[in-house]
């Protein structure tokens, strides 16, 4: 119970940590372009991982990467996250600038993240455990997708 | 505007697998590692982009105030964090919860910038949202309990 409060902080604290980056890097996209700014985010990214990594194995010992005997059996493809992470910032900047506008392109983005979570959960898609889906669970997907509407679309 | 319409629900799910993939790796190299990989694996790829558009902007760089270079810093700590979530808290909670956690932070990150206070619509918003929020983890706290430990 207390373990899973810990889980949903961090998820929490996730999102706070992805609004902040959002925002200084479209800070940085301003002054020069989408992609561009998106690839000098992502080589600072890597150096500031190199750093969390070498801290972490400092912090918690050589066994930085836990459980090493999983890594031999992990397919090819579980390091490629980072080609469909970088290519959504293209996709976004074509959205952007057509008559969607930002809020209508972050409002749709929503919806597809949630939806591909629903589907992921069901099928058990990469690894992650099946998971049915609840009454409750409409509820709160109704919820977060109308309150986040109202914050795009309700104006400053 | 349909195929704009498509093109950026699309790319939500294009999000949802990107992490979904971390999320994998995280489990088998751990959560920094895996945020490792990302940013290297991304690098590259938008290298490869830049160079097919010849579209550098190494002049206009330099334009951007110092700040705008600490998106990569938070990027790395948030690849790393929903990684390690990910797997635990499965894909639609997941989802959900950095949803939250972003349009919430975002309605103050805007209050900051502009010095002026949201409207009732965003307040509103975020009531709803932590409203969500809070009846997810009230009934999966229910369900656990039902269930036994974790």
């Amino acid at each position: 119970m207390l373990g899973r409060s810990k889980d949903w902080l961090l998820g929490i604290a996730g999102g706070v940590l992805l609004a902040l980056m959002t925002n200084y890097n479209s800070l940085l996209a301003k002054h020069t372009s989408s992609v561009f700014g998106s690839w000098v985010a992502h080589g600072i990214g890597a150096v500031a991982a190199l750093l969390l990594v070498l801290v972490a194995a400092r912090a918690f010992g050589a066994g930085g990467g836990e459980r090493k005997e999983k890594r031999a059996k992990a397919p090819f493809w579980v390091y490629l996250g980072g080609i469909p992470g970088a290519f959504t910032v293209m996709l976004a900047a074509i959205a952007v600038n057509s008559s969607l506008e930002l809020s209508g392109t972050i409002a749709l983005m929503l919806v597809g993240q949630v939806l591909f979570g629903i589907v992921s959960d069901y099928f058990g898609l990469f690894g992650t455990p099946r998971r049915r889906l609840v009454l409750a669970d409409f509820f709160v997907v109704l919820s977060v997708l109308t309150g986040s509407a109202l914050i795009i679309f309700g104006g400053a | 505007m349909l195929p704009y319409i498509l093109l950026a629900f699309l790319n939500g799910m294009i999000i949802g697998t990107s992490r979904a993939v971390n999320g994998r790796l995280s489990t088998g190299i751990g959560p920094f590692r895996a945020s490792l990989w990302n940013h290297v694996v991304g690098f590259l790829f938008l290298t490869l982009v830049l160079l097919v558009m010849g579209d550098w902007k190494f002049d206009d760089a330099g334009s951007a105030p110092l700040s705008a270079y600490l998106g990569g810093f938070f990027g790395a700590l948030f690849v790393a964090v929903n990684s390690y979530v990910f797997p635990r808290l499965g894909a639609m909670n997941a989802a959900l919860l950095v949803i939250s956690g972003q349009m919430v932070t975002a309605v103050l990150i805007d209050f900051h910038n502009r010095n002026e206070t949201p409207g009732a619509l965003r307040i509103l918003g975020v009531v709803i949202v932590i409203a969500g929020i809070y009846l997810s983890r009230v009934t999966s706290a229910a369900r656990e309990k039902g269930k036994g430990n974790d």
